[in-house]
């Protein structure tokens, strides 16, 4: 499909929008505190607002479908579970009352008040590695969307990825937290209606009944050997093991995972905070559930349809297919909503880990305090470094199986750690720093070599992701108990900071 | 369909559908003043020529 001059319209309208919006940001910023947390002045409904739109990728949209197609609605199971642990840290303000309350910047910086600096500044590296290599297929997958839904041929996919990176270095270099909080705002209407849209046109065009019927038939033929569309803990679905992996892992993200985090840190206070948690939950549902029924509206129409064509697989079949269902119009507003979503994500993204390599890696090791244009200055090189990066990573890794997963562990590799870390800082007065040494190194194990034997390894030889992401938390809290029982180190109190 | 599993995905999907139609009206309406007062203060923390201040 060729998009209508119509589409593109609607599409370039937006992009300028955007970027005009963004740069325009750029006169408030008046140091470091305004570049990365927006100088703690965010309120609760502009903070539901960046956290939904950061957390709400292109990315996101494709691995969700990619779950969809291939596991059915069981595979919207996350969603579930990380709304139930948004609610829950909501309600009890588990984690991240007393790490707002702290008045740090970032994560590791608590370690330092609770720890010390080099369990900081380890932290900090943990962070750094899992984050850009987690963010590393980003454009990847977005360019694959765009190219597959919209019908440019697939040599055009590195200029499209090169092109989002540029627009969203633009703003994000000049503005920092604050355009990205501009531009998220944009990014979370237009994203909300695109996704709205969609739905209620996939649905009247699949059919539910038919969508439902089909997935059944589809897995009562197979013999029940493909995965159940519908119950996530059957054995042919995800099962058990994996689920109670989720469980941990998915509380581990809402009370860890630094971009989430960042939004938390850069509210006006830690009742803020809480409230912002328990409103945004169920949107979390709607992530993982609603692009995972286009992905199942995919595997039903493809089915009916002589099965995949070829050139496509269970990750651009979703593309293709929304490529049929929308008309002149309503495509273009999807594709500028999933240039919103992939500029809000790979945007608020590169400012978090800028954040934390310059605030928890490069800091505590310069003798003399940068001024506060050096501050700046030192923030948007790492922002354009890790561009770089972004863009050879991109384009040269191959996922080796299912884009999930892959995210997953390598979120895992600091997930474990950090989490066993901050637990136990938090509410563990024995921890001390050698415990702190012995998580976060036992924490990184089962990630890294998930990674790098499944890189080399043949599918039957493979480490389950389940396996490699539950071993890491298990170690990390193994870890952190020896070694704190064990060692001599004196534990530290941490001392609050008013809001 | 009497599936207690497809009963609880249909009605997760379609209170997902409606509650994201909500949000982007609430939420946008919402967060929107909350922008609007968020430049208002910086324009205020700015100095009257203009530029940002001097680090």
């Amino acid at each position: 499909m060729t998009l209508h001059p119509l589409d593109w319209i609607i599409i370039v309208g937006y992009v300028i929008g955007c970027l005009s919006a963004g740069l325009w940001m750029r006169r408030f910023v008046r140091g470091v505190d305004d570049f990365t947390i927006a100088g703690r002045e965010v309120h609760v409904n502009l903070g539901i607002a960046s956290l939904a739109a950061t957390e709400m990728g292109l990315v996101t949209v494709m691995y969700t479908a990619q779950l969809g197609y291939s596991k059915g609605f069981a595979g919207a199971t996350m969603g579930v579970i990380m709304a139930v642990g948004f609610l829950f840290v909501g309600y009890t303000g588990f984690v991240i009352k007393p790490l707002r309350n702290a008045g740090v910047m970032t994560i590791p910086e608590l370690f330092e008040k609770r720890f010390s600096t080099r369990v900081r500044w380890l932290a900090g590296v943990f962070v750094a590695l899992g984050g850009l290599l987690n963010m590393g297929i980003f454009l990847r997958l977005g360019g694959d969307f765009l190219v597959h839904a919209t019908g440019m041929p697939a040599s055009s996919l590195e200029l499209v990825m090169t092109l989002l990176l540029v627009l969203v270095l633009l703003y994000t270099v000049v503005g920092g937290m604050l355009s990205v909080l501009m531009t998220d705002y944009l990014q979370f209407i237009l994203v909300g209606v695109g996704i709205v849209i969609t739905s209620v046109m996939v649905v009247a065009h699949i059919g539910w009944t038919n969508l439902i019927t089909t997935m059944q038939s589809t897995w009562t033929a197979s013999g029940g050997t493909s995965p159940h569309p519908f119950n996530p803990v059957h054995p042919s679905s995800f099962g058990w093991g994996y689920i109670l992996w989720m469980l941990v892992f998915q509380l581990a993200v809402v009370t860890t995972w630094q971009t989430t985090i960042s939004r938390v840190l850069a509210t006006k206070d830690s009742a803020t905070a809480t409230k912002m948690y328990r409103r945004v939950s169920f949107y979390f549902v709607g992530r993982f559930l609603l692009p995972g029924l286009w992905g199942a509206a995919a595997f039903v129409y493809f089915t009916q349809h002589g099965g995949l064509p070829a050139g496509l697989d269970s990750m651009t079949a979703m593309p293709r297919y929304l490529g049929v269902v929308l008309p002149v119009g309503l495509m273009g507003i999807l594709v500028a909503s999933m240039i919103a979503a992939e500029m809000s994500t790979i945007s608020g993204y590169m400012l978090t880990w800028a954040t934390v390599i310059y605030n928890d890696i490069i800091m505590p090791c310069l003798k003399n305090p940068l001024s506060n244009k050096g501050q700046l200055l030192l923030t948007r090189m790492i922002l354009l470094g890790i561009a770089v990066f972004l863009l050879f990573f991109g384009l040269w890794y191959q996922l080796p199986g299912s884009a999930w997963d892959f995210l997953a562990v390598t979120g895992n590799i600091y997930l474990a750690s950090v989490f066993t870390l901050l637990i136990a800082g938090l509410y563990w007065p024995r921890a001390n720093s050698t415990g702190a040494y012995a998580a976060l190194i036992l924490g990184a194990i089962g990630p890294l070599t998930f990674l790098i034997v499944n890189a080399r390894a043949t599918p039957g030889h493979q480490i389950a992701a389940e396996v490699a992401g539950g071993s890491s938390f298990a170690l990390a809290f193994l870890g952190m108990i020896v070694g704190s029982l064990v060692s001599r180190a004196p534990a530290k109190t941490l001392q609050p900071v008013p809001a | 369909m009497k599936d207690p599993y497809v009963i609880a995905w249909t009605l997760l999907l379609f209170s997902s559908i409606a509650w994201y139609g909500f949000l982007v009206f609430f939420i946008g309406i919402r967060a929107g003043r909350e922008m609007k007062t968020l430049i208002k203060d910086l324009t205020a923390a700015r100095p009257p020529d203009g530029k940002p201040p001097a680090p």
